[in-house]
């Protein structure tokens, strides 16, 4: 399938873009080379402003402080969410100042933590329309591919840098973060997760626990997921179409929660 | 039945033999139910699709949708005492079901911290010809949970397979209290469940691995298995006096984004107060004039009847999971008289 992307090494594009990190007070330069042969930018939202487009072969240096720790969706936002479709977004994940494992300064503290990028794809009409520059009509959007870290099903349950995967008594920061343009209500079975943040809103003690977390196109959530009881457990996408492959089931938005 | 949940049973039944001297265990119950799975048509704008619905008798299962609600109790905190639900799952030869791999059902108790053989998931394990299912809720896990089958999730969700699971305060007596949880300030005199659905024909009669899947297109949309597409033809009614409280627990198995609220006759959106999400109380409740409601969340909400009588309808709004517009029929109306 068509698509395009942000990489840390030019000719290989990466699904999802890479992961950033910096921590509270850092300041950061990222630059990005356009080698594609249409405009692009780069905006981490609720962090940066410049939106200006990127001619093919030019490139733009994007520099700002990490002021908060969180989660940020970064993402190209031109050509009316086509750029974005084709798989153009990631992570950026902010820590407290001092580098410890905590959500931020004095907040709850984790053992490790998991960056889960979500999104969809609607190969007809979008990504094989774009990859061959065809129009897209944008009106019209049937995503039939639905991924977690730009993968689905078993590749997702399989993929260690996805699945909360660790020992009884150990806490992840779970951070959650949607490039598609559909809204993703995830549920953990089993287990309930300590919200954190939604949407860039650091919540107060003692933290909502829910079993479903919803994050709609463009928004963040950061949850605690406490490994408190042995067993094996998925994590998936409660609406249904997004539970497939291009109607293949078990694929889509899911990963799993082993807890040894 | 799983050995855990025979061990389980045989420990209940047990302190209920030595009731008078063990006071902690003996007012705690062993809620057997049991569920099998029929076919039902519903007639939908005029058009006849089929569910399949849990429901109970035996080897002719007559299905309903949805499932019919179970309760079990949970007890104040410090008391130790606990109810534990069995819930089978009965299949024979008549049982609807898809071919294999997606042959058989499950359920799935959906929100409930229970441990991996009791939560209805083949792909880690679950037996999809019948099984018992095994919860002991604890006190601060009073609020609403879903029981649903979960095969081949995507069709048999939508094919209807789902119920309400309530974990409603029982007092050390034993006796159900008309609370959300044991927290007195939950309290209602009326309480109603609006399971929230969606519904795409063709997933109705597409089986297997099938494009259907891939892309969801509903027409019909629910509370509780009913349309409701005006205020005088309610989904829901509920004949209610002046100043109560109404509780209503909203429970989200519908596939697409939705909006709750409580309006008057006008259109004038009404307060209300949530106090639970997903089987967890709030810290602080939050009251509000509209919610939403997202694909497997669970909400229990109380609001006041006013000092006058009239009528007000609580009602979902369905919306596009891309932007949020309003499906055409896409808003179902509950009626609430006082
Ligand atoms: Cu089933
Ligand atoms: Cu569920």
């Amino acid at each position: 399938m068509a698509a395009w992307g942000y990489t840390e090494v030019a000719g290989t594009p990466k699904f999802p873009g890479p992961t950033l990190t910096a921590n509270e007070g850092d300041t950061v330069n990222v630059t990005v080379v356009n080698n594609h042969n249409i405009n692009h930018n780069f905006l981490i939202q609720g962090v940066t402003t410049d939106t200006t487009a990127i001619a093919p072969g030019g490139n733009r240096v994007y520099s700002f402080t990490a002021s908060t720790a969180g989660s940020y969706l970064y993402y190209d936002t031109l050509n009316s969410n086509i750029n974005r479709e084709m798989c153009m977004y990631g992570m950026l994940w902010v820590g407290p100042a001092d580098g410890s494992a905590k959500a931020w300064t004095n907040g709850p503290s984790y053992s490790f933590q998991r960056m889960w990028v979500v999104g969809e794809m609607d190969k007809a009409r979008w990504n094989d329309v774009a990859g061959s520059g065809g129009t897209v009509n944008t009106s019209v959007y049937k995503p039939n591919y639905f991924l977690i870290n730009g993968q689905g099903g078993f590749d997702g349950m399989n993929n260690t840098a996805t699945t909360i995967d660790g020992g009884v008594g150990q806490t992840a920061l779970v951070r959650i973060v949607n490039g598609g343009q559909f809204a993703q209500s995830l549920h953990f079975h089993g287990n309930h997760v300590q919200v954190l943040t939604i949407n860039g809103a650091r919540q107060s003690s003692p933290y909502k626990k829910v079993d479903v977390i919803n994050v709609p196109p463009l928004g963040t959530a950061d949850v605690l997921f406490v490994l408190n009881q042995l067993g094996s457990y998925p994590m998936h996408n409660h609406t249904a179409q997004m539970e497939t492959a291009n109607g293949v089931y078990l694929n889509g938005v899911a990963t799993m929660i082993i807890m040894r | 039945m799983k050995l855990s949940a025979m061990i389980k049973a045989g420990m209940a039944g047990l302190l209920a033999l030595a009731a008078g001297v063990v006071f902690s265990a003996a007012n705690a119950a062993t809620i057997n139910v049991t569920r099998c799975v029929g076919s039902l048509n519903k007639t939908l704008s005029g058009q006849t699709v089929t569910f399949w619905g849990f429901g109970t008798g035996g080897m002719m299962c007559t299905g309903a949708l949805p499932g019919a609600a179970i309760e079990v109790g949970v007890y104040p905190a410090g008391s130790g005492m606990s109810d534990t639900l069995n819930l089978t799952l009965s299949i024979n030869g008549m049982t609807p079901q898809e071919n294999a791999p997606y042959n058989g059902h499950t359920i799935h108790l959906h929100g409930a911290d229970v441990a991996t053989a009791e939560d209805g998931v083949p792909e880690t394990g679950a037996a999809v010809g019948g099984d018992t299912y095994t919860w002991t809720p604890t006190s601060e896990m009073a609020g609403s949970y879903l029981y649903h089958c979960h095969v081949h999730t995507v069709k048999h969700l939508e094919m209807g397979m789902y119920g309400a699971l309530i974990a409603r305060p029982k007092n050390t007596s034993g006796v159900f209290l008309n609370q959300l949880t044991h927290n007195t300030a939950t309290a209602f005199d009326y309480v109603q469940n609006y399971v929230f659905g969606s519904v795409d024909p063709a997933y109705h009669t597409a089986t297997g691995d099938s494009t259907v899947f891939a892309d969801y297109n509903p027409v019909y949309f629910l509370i509780s298995g009913n349309q409701g597409l005006t205020t005088s033809a309610p989904a829901m009614t509920l004949a209610a006096a002046v100043n109560k409280k109404v509780a209503l627990r909203l429970l989200g198995l519908h596939s697409v984004n939705g909006t709750f609220a409580v309006k008057d006759g006008s259109g004038n959106a009404k307060s209300f107060t949530v106090y639970t999400q997903d089987g967890r109380e709030l810290s602080a409740p939050q009251t509000v004039t509209s919610l939403d409601v997202s694909p497997g969340q669970r909400f229990d909400i109380v609001f006041t009847t006013p000092a006058t009588t009239g009528t007000w309808y609580p009602q979902i709004t369905y919306k596009n999971l891309r932007n949020g517009t309003a499906y055409t029929n896409g808003t179902v109306y509950g009626r609430v008289t006082f």
